[in-house]
């Protein structure tokens, strides 16, 4: 038995070792994620009593009936929603173009397309207020070729819109590049000699081929938007507000918690089947990686 | 243009098709520049601007006057220092409990291996700041709101999935021919790790530790949620120079300077991750 075989059977033996060395990190997740959510959950579902704790659905009779925490949690389903379909309008074409094209141009364009993965949301925040804001460049240039102002969207359920589409526009890009990864050119060409359009090519070769590429890259998104908060809180409008800030103001300006924990429970709940799709998904990739 | 008729058309069409082609590709890159380039080149022509006035289409005066006034100023190099010890102490503690964490991971056998491995998922199972707000209530009871040390640990987690996934992989990827050659050979396991490991995983560590310092660095939500407003970091500057300062070069220069060592930082990871293992890392 040579020495290294030595050492790997000795590497078995010394399992407490492995375990220690996890230890802390492991406790970490099971003490800042899944304690705090279980909590979370526990809480807003009981109440006290002077007999003990029974359960009660107050907290969330109190969210689903108050118009005000409605309102903002359709506000962000409805910018999720917006947002879902126009990065994955915009993803798509970016890719099929990066995936397919031999051109010169894809380093370019792949290189913009990724961008935005090197500017922090808050100096994004900042620029975006300056560029479509009140007397911003886009307003510069209107009037300079003597058309009148156009509504700026800062301050508006666009203004958000705008900047999470920025924002999450590369790592879109990327879930949706990886997925035409299994889109054969070879498969492309022959749909082309027996005559498909680029219609046909899209609608009978490439998107069935993608589509749980695109679920997964809609899921990506969606949990992305009902956790935003640094965009929605600086470029959108104060009433009504996506769940981000409407959380922290529940928790910090309104002083209660367990509001802000029924909020948050109820984001995690929406989000839950594509929480799972997503999570599925990497758990796919990193068994992938390792083996 | 179908691939039959191509052919059929020979080299002369070939050049109208590659044109046509790359008509699509103009339209998707011009357009794309228009949209994530306007904003960037616009704060770029503000720091760099004394007077800008409405509705100029180019600024009366360039000039570097701002520079001095934000480097000078206090709350500036106040929260420069909060904000790199903050990254930096961030960044060596999990490099400190997730290194050897991601190596035993990626080599060692014990009980629980796979479930604890796969816990780590949960950092992705849940909008990012509802999670934070269930950890708030909870430290709100501790005392640990507005409390530095408070942030640390919350940004902490969130680097688990630099710290841990990305040097996992870079583990299991080292060949361990290599290293039971070098073990054969007489080497001690500690030279073993030093001379054959190491430097096999050490661009993925660096991407890793990379990654979390910018992140760390430019970590808002966290710092705003659990640290105001006792802990200044540089993005709570920045919200209050977009809230309520009305020199709009100030955050304009505070942009810049920000801006540019963290493009920097990520070209350099970057180099060593390639732009899909980058976008993993990162939750795509």
């Amino acid at each position: 038995m040579s020495r290294a075989e030595a050492t790997r059977q000795d590497t078995k033996g010394r399992r407490p070792i492995g375990l220690l060395l996890v230890a802390v990190p492991v406790f970490l997740v099971l003490s800042l994620i899944v304690w705090p959510v279980a909590l979370s959950v526990f809480d807003t579902l009981t109440v006290e009593t002077p007999s003990g704790v029974t359960l009660s659905l107050d907290a969330y009779r109190f969210f689903f009936s108050d118009s005000f925490s409605l309102r903002n949690l359709w506000m962000t389903v409805q910018v999720a929603a917006i947002c879902t379909a126009l990065l994955l309008a915009i993803s798509l074409p970016i890719a099929l173009y990066l995936r397919f094209s031999t051109s010169r141009l894809t380093g370019y364009i792949q290189a913009l397309a990724l961008f935005p993965l090197f500017v922090p949301s808050i100096l994004l925040a900042y620029a975006l207020i300056r560029t479509l804001g009140p007397n911003g460049t886009v307003d510069i240039l209107l009037s300079a070729v003597g058309l009148p102002k156009l509504a700026s969207p800062y301050l508006t359920i666009w203004g958000p819109i705008i900047g999470l589409v920025w924002d999450n526009l590369p790592l879109t890009l990327l879930i949706v590049l990886a997925g035409l990864g299994n889109v054969s050119r070879a498969s492309i060409d022959a749909a082309r000699d027996v005559g498909a359009n680029r219609v046909q090519l899209l609608r009978y070769i490439i998107l069935p081929r993608i589509r749980s590429t695109l679920l997964v890259a809609a899921s990506f998104v969606i949990l992305g938007l009902f956790s935003a908060f640094t965009l929605p809180y600086l470029l959108g409008p104060a009433v009504p507000e996506m769940m981000g800030p409407f959380m922290r103001r529940t928790i910090i300006d309104v002083d209660d918690p367990l509001q802000a924990r029924t909020q948050a429970v109820v984001t995690f709940l929406i989000c839950a089947a594509f929480a799972y799709f997503y999570v599925r998904s990497i758990a796919r990739t990193r068994r992938e990686q390792s083996s | 243009m179908s691939m039959p008729a191509l052919r059929r058309a020979g080299p002369a069409s070939l050049g109208l098709s590659r044109l046509r082609a790359n008509g699509a590709g103009i339209t998707i890159a011009a357009l794309l520049s228009l949209f994530i380039l306007t904003p960037l080149v616009n704060v770029a022509i503000w720091a760099f601007t004394e007077i800008w006035r409405y509705p100029a289409v180019i600024p009366q005066k360039f000039g570097f006057r701002f520079w001095g006034d934000v480097l000078s100023r206090g709350d500036v190099h106040l929260a420069m220092t909060t904000s790199l010890s903050l990254a930096a102490i961030v960044t060596a503690l999990s490099a400190l409990i997730c290194l050897p964490a991601s190596y035993a991971f990626a080599r060692m056998d014990f009980p629980g291996r796979n479930l604890f491995f796969m816990s780590f998922l949960t950092v992705y199972a849940f909008p990012k700041f509802g999670l934070y707000i269930t950890i708030a209530t909870i430290f709100l009871g501790l005392g640990l709101i507005g409390n530095f040390w408070g942030v640390v640990l919350i940004q902490l987690v969130s680097t688990l999935m630099f710290m841990v996934w990305i040097p996992v992989s870079a583990f299991q990827n080292v060949d361990r021919r290599q290293e039971e050659a070098a073990r054969d050979a007489g080497a001690s396991p500690l030279r073993v790790f030093w001379s054959i490991t190491l430097p096999q995983v050490l661009p993925a560590i660096s991407a890793a530790v990379l990654l979390t310092f910018v992140n760390t660095f430019y970590e808002t939500e966290v710092a705003w949620l659990i640290g105001a407003p006792e802990v200044r970091t540089v993005p709570l500057l920045m919200v209050r120079f977009i809230n309520s300062e009305l020199v709009v070069q100030y955050g304009a220069v505070l942009s810049l300077l920000l801006w540019v060592p963290s493009f920097v930082l990520l070209m350099l990871v970057r180099r060593f991750l390639g732009a899909q293992a980058l976008g993993r890392a990162l939750g795509a």
